[in-house]
């Protein structure tokens, strides 16, 4: 192999050229001082190349580049936009399960509690609706019936 | 602690925009570079990044993780930039006559390497090269440049280079070489070492 026919592959990444070049190729290296030169000379042009750039961009102020990225993304591509009072309502539920799994209970419990204080207490109230727990959409009714205490727990309706 | 950048993604995907605003923060200086070095004009730079990481973001759904992120939006920015060279420089010459035999002589092989010395990072001389990269840089015709930089900023091999830019294999090794030959030139002259025998490094 030549220098003109050695000079383009030099610089190559491992596993690059096919086998018979890259033999050719060291052949030719080991012999010719101004082709080892040449390859001294990329792997400095290599390290300036990336320094260089790294750098300019260094110098950039990028402190707005993410908002000016962001601006050109549709809303409606993030989850829970556009989020009006119900839908942070309901991002707010999702984000505390707990919260919101106890709230929907809490009507019921509290209508119990209330269920069995009255009837420790000897009171004696209507024969059929004693009393009612509201909270948020949630109703609890407890019926006293002949066959005992029924608790019915469902969507309260506007204006009861 | 930093969440890796699949985490992120991942998240990305599934509409968090704070995930996603990581991602660009963190990946932002890198693609500038890369788009810098391609496209040369600061503010043409950053249009390109910008846009890559739109892109980034509409088509991450199609992202496999096979690759790693960082090679797919590097891979993007590079399309984004090349694009726009050709779109906006439809006109210009990017053939390797472009440059020219005395260019190629001024430097001597191992001139450049040389000055720099065996310790290259704490150089006075290398600290000047650098900023003076981008100048060089300009002087390289567009796809010459493309090439130049996708291959030392992203160690794209001559396959992957040849696929992107629509050129045979053969020309992206020449290319290459020429853009290589050309810059040391230039980085030698800058620097006061283009002629052999002229006392490069101190």
């Amino acid at each position: 192999m030549r220098c003109a026919g050695a000079a383009p592959l030099l610089g190559s990444l491992p596993g690059e050229l096919d086998p018979t070049e890259g033999a050719l190729l060291g052949a030719h290296l080991a012999t010719c001082e101004a082709c080892r030169a040449r390859l001294s000379d990329i792997e400095a042009l290599s390290g300036l190349v990336q320094d260089g750039l790294r750098t300019e961009a260094a110098r950039r102020d990028l402190s707005t580049f993410a908002d000016g990225v962001m601006a050109r993304i549709p809303a409606s591509a993030w989850r829970g936009a556009p989020a009006g009072p119900l839908e942070r309502l309901r991002a707010f539920l999702r984000r505390h399960r707990v919260l919101a799994a106890a709230s929907a209970v809490a009507p019921a419990l509290a209508a119990l509690a209330l269920y069995l204080y009255i009837g420790r207490t000897g009171g004696t109230g209507p024969s059929e609706l004693s009393v009612e727990v509201t909270s948020e959409d949630l109703a609890a009714i407890v019926l006293d019936t002949i066959d005992g205490p029924v608790i019915l727990v469902g969507e309260s309706s506007e204006g009861t | 602690m930093a969440l890796p950048d699949l985490e992120l993604v991942e998240r990305a995907r599934g509409g968090d925009p704070e995930a996603f605003r990581e991602l660009v923060v963190r990946h932002q200086r890198r693609v500038y570079a890369v788009a810098l070095g391609i496209v040369k004009d600061r503010d043409l730079a950053w249009d390109v990044s910008q846009e890559a990481f739109v892109r980034v973001h509409q088509h991450l759904a199609e992202f496999r993780e096979e690759s790693s992120f960082t090679t797919w939006l590097h891979r993007i920015t590079a399309r984004v930039a090349i694009d726009l060279l050709r779109k906006e420089r439809p006109g210009r010459r990017s053939d390797v006559a472009d440059v020219p035999e005395a260019v190629l002589q001024e430097a001597a092989p191992g001139v450049l390497a040389t000055a720099l010395g065996t310790n290259p990072q704490e150089t006075v001389l290398r600290h000047e090269l650098s900023a003076r990269l981008t100048e060089a840089l300009g002087e390289l015709p567009d796809l010459h440049r493309a090439i130049l930089v996708l291959r030392e900023m992203d160690g794209l091999s001559y396959e992957e280079l040849s696929l992107r830019l629509g050129i045979p294999k053969g020309t992206v090794m020449s290319r290459l070489f020429h853009a290589r030959k050309k810059m040391q030139a230039l980085l030698a002259g800058y620097a006061g070492i283009d002629a052999p025998g002229r006392g490069a490094a101190p």
